[in-house]
């Protein structure tokens, strides 16, 4: 909870968990003022899907407290959707006006009139009749973005939008993200491209309990990735000062 | 099937009229408990399709039947017997999902394998059932009522129901759950309601095609619309069409061939399966080669 009417997302003392009595994630603890973005930085497992489902209200939280503006949109992985699934480009976007609470009536034509523009707006009027498994990665995204738009959340949970997508949409998504931002929503982008952390206003690094919080100058240094990665971080530049740091991760496999 | 020894000629020659379908009293009684399964099958079908709850569907009715044998021995309501058992099963799945741990295939298979070992031993053992077992295993066309029609009536209403006001939220849930439940959709409550209504609906299905061939109505047709259809609102009306008509067919071979209806309704299916797979197959397999020829 929060006095401040311009934080679109606080969290205090949060831990999570997936059923049992162990903590998935915990100790998260930050806010963002609207109109924000939020770099989310971690290893896999390590805590950033799961502090998205738990601001979206999907798992159980063990204790603190959660407040977030309005019903925040959720944007999975896209390869996490069920590509096979016999549902359009506008069928999915439409799926945004759900959100109204009346779930139980079929869409209004003000609805279709509404998942038509957001399709527009990301780019895709002419992919409204395309099935959503046959659509790019890049372009599934901004399906998703378009449900989220029909959604009108003020806050975006984007988990890896840009892995699998090709450079060229990517800059589109990334626009489309800019766009976002200047309309007051609030974005949380989580990515395994640390070096990409330093465009956000604030990055957040989880490994199963929140490592650090802060502007990308205080974020991302090299004890905190070292922290947040393990031996999974390279770091490629640093001069020693206590600053900011160059860094790409490395995926271990584990035979 | 079996009988084609006893020559094809005669078999031939029984060939019913189709009429005999409604004049018959009892074999009007069989048409309308399978068009109303039909509807039923079909619609749910589409569901059980989309949310990959195929082995499920099939597992509950099995699991039904040693609660039927039992229920038959001790002359018991068969309905609820089997209700019983079907939510209970649908229960302990929906359980397991909820923890987080998936009951997953081998679970399932070996769900299956107590049941009817179970069944066997209860007919053969202890209730010596007899010529009971083909009954409940296969279902019957001849021992049909009314109240078997008014309960498969109740399960076409409710699968009717179900699909008009849960529709948008199970589509919703079955392509992106997460997403969904952003959405503010109610996912759980909504799987929870699909795994009941499966349960209810497979036991309103045991009377006309019995324990063992409950998928022959709630897999099989929407499996074919499936390979047929690239939409939710399609898949519905096609699954229905094909449920209602293989159900119809069926039924018309099981009075000619003298078979159980859940027979001759899965063989009815599931050669329509098999045509709409090879006439798919054969109809895609040319523009594929050109897409990746260009």
């Amino acid at each position: 909870m929060t006095d401040d009417a311009g934080i679109a997302v606080s969290v205090e003392g949060l831990a999570v968990t997936y059923g049992g009595p162990t903590a998935a994630l915990e100790g998260a603890d930050f806010s963002l003022p609207a109109g924000s973005s939020l770099c989310v930085l971690g290893p896999n497992g390590g805590g950033k899907t799961t502090l998205f489902r738990a601001l979206t209200g999907e798992l159980t939280r063990l204790h603190g407290a959660v407040h977030v503006d309005g019903r925040p949109a959720y944007l999975a992985q896209t390869e996490r959707t069920r590509l096979d699934f016999p549902v359009s480009a506008l069928d999915v976007a439409l799926m945004g006006s759900l959100a109204n609470g009346r779930w139980w009536l079929p869409a209004r034509r003000s609805d279709r009139a509404a998942a038509r523009d957001a399709l527009a707006r990301v780019g895709l009027a002419d992919r409204a009749a395309v099935r959503f498994g046959e659509l790019s990665g890049g372009q599934r995204q901004r399906v998703l973005l378009a449900r989220a738009l029909v959604q009108d959340a003020h806050v975006l949970l984007l988990d890896e939008p840009l892995a699998g997508v090709d450079p060229a949409s990517g800059e589109r998504i990334e626009a489309l993200f800019r766009e976002l931002r200047d309309e007051g929503r609030t974005l949380l982008v989580s990515t395994h491209d640390v070096d990409s952390a330093r465009a956000f206003d604030r990055v957040l690094c989880l490994n199963h309990t929140q490592v650090a919080f802060g502007s990308p100058s205080v974020a991302l240094t090299r004890a905190a990735l070292e922290r947040t990665y393990g031996d999974e971080i390279v770091v490629l530049d640093d001069d020693g000062s206590d600053g900011p740091v160059r860094a790409v991760t490395v995926q271990h496999h584990h035979h | 099937m079996i009988l084609v020894y006893a020559g094809p000629v005669s078999v031939l020659a029984s060939l019913p009229s189709p009429g005999d379908l409604v004049e018959l009293p009892f074999m009007r009684t069989a048409l309308i408990e399978l068009v109303l399964l039909g509807i039923a099958g079909g619609l749910l079908g589409a569901w059980i399709v989309l949310r990959r709850l195929a082995f499920f569907a099939h597992a509950v009715g099995t699991a039904t039947f040693p609660g039927l044998v039992v229920a038959d021995g001790i002359g018991f309501s068969a309905t609820i017997a089997a209700l019983a058992v079907a939510l209970g099963y649908a229960g302990g799945v929906e359980r397991a999902g909820r923890a987080g741990r998936d009951p997953g295939d081998v679970a399932t298979a070996l769900a299956l394998v107590v049941a009817l070992a179970l069944g066997v031993v209860l007919a053969s053992d202890v209730f010596e059932s007899g010529a009971a077992v083909d009954r409940l295993l296969f279902g019957t066309a001849l021992g049909l009522d009314d109240g078997d029609l008014w309960i498969a009536a109740g399960a076409a209403a409710l699968a009717l129901a179900a699909t008009v006001l849960l529709g948008r939220a199970w589509t919703a849930a079955g392509f992106d759950a997460s997403g969904a439940s952003a959405l503010g959709l109610p996912v759980r409550t909504g799987d929870r309601l699909l795994l009941g209504l499966i349960a209810v609906a497979a036991v309103a299905a045991l009377p006309a095609v019995g324990a063992l061939l409950v998928a022959s109505l709630f897999v099989v047709p929407a499996a074919t619309a499936r390979l047929l259809t690239n939409g939710v609102a399609t898949l519905l009306a096609a699954a229905t069409a094909i449920a209602v008509a293989q159900g119809t067919v069926g039924l018309y071979v099981s009075l000619w061939l003298d078979v159980p209806p859940g027979p001759a309704v899965a063989v009815v299916g599931s050669s329509a399966y098999a045509v709409a797979a090879l006439a798919t197959a054969t109809l895609r397999r040319p523009a594929s080669v050109v897409a990746e020829a260009t």
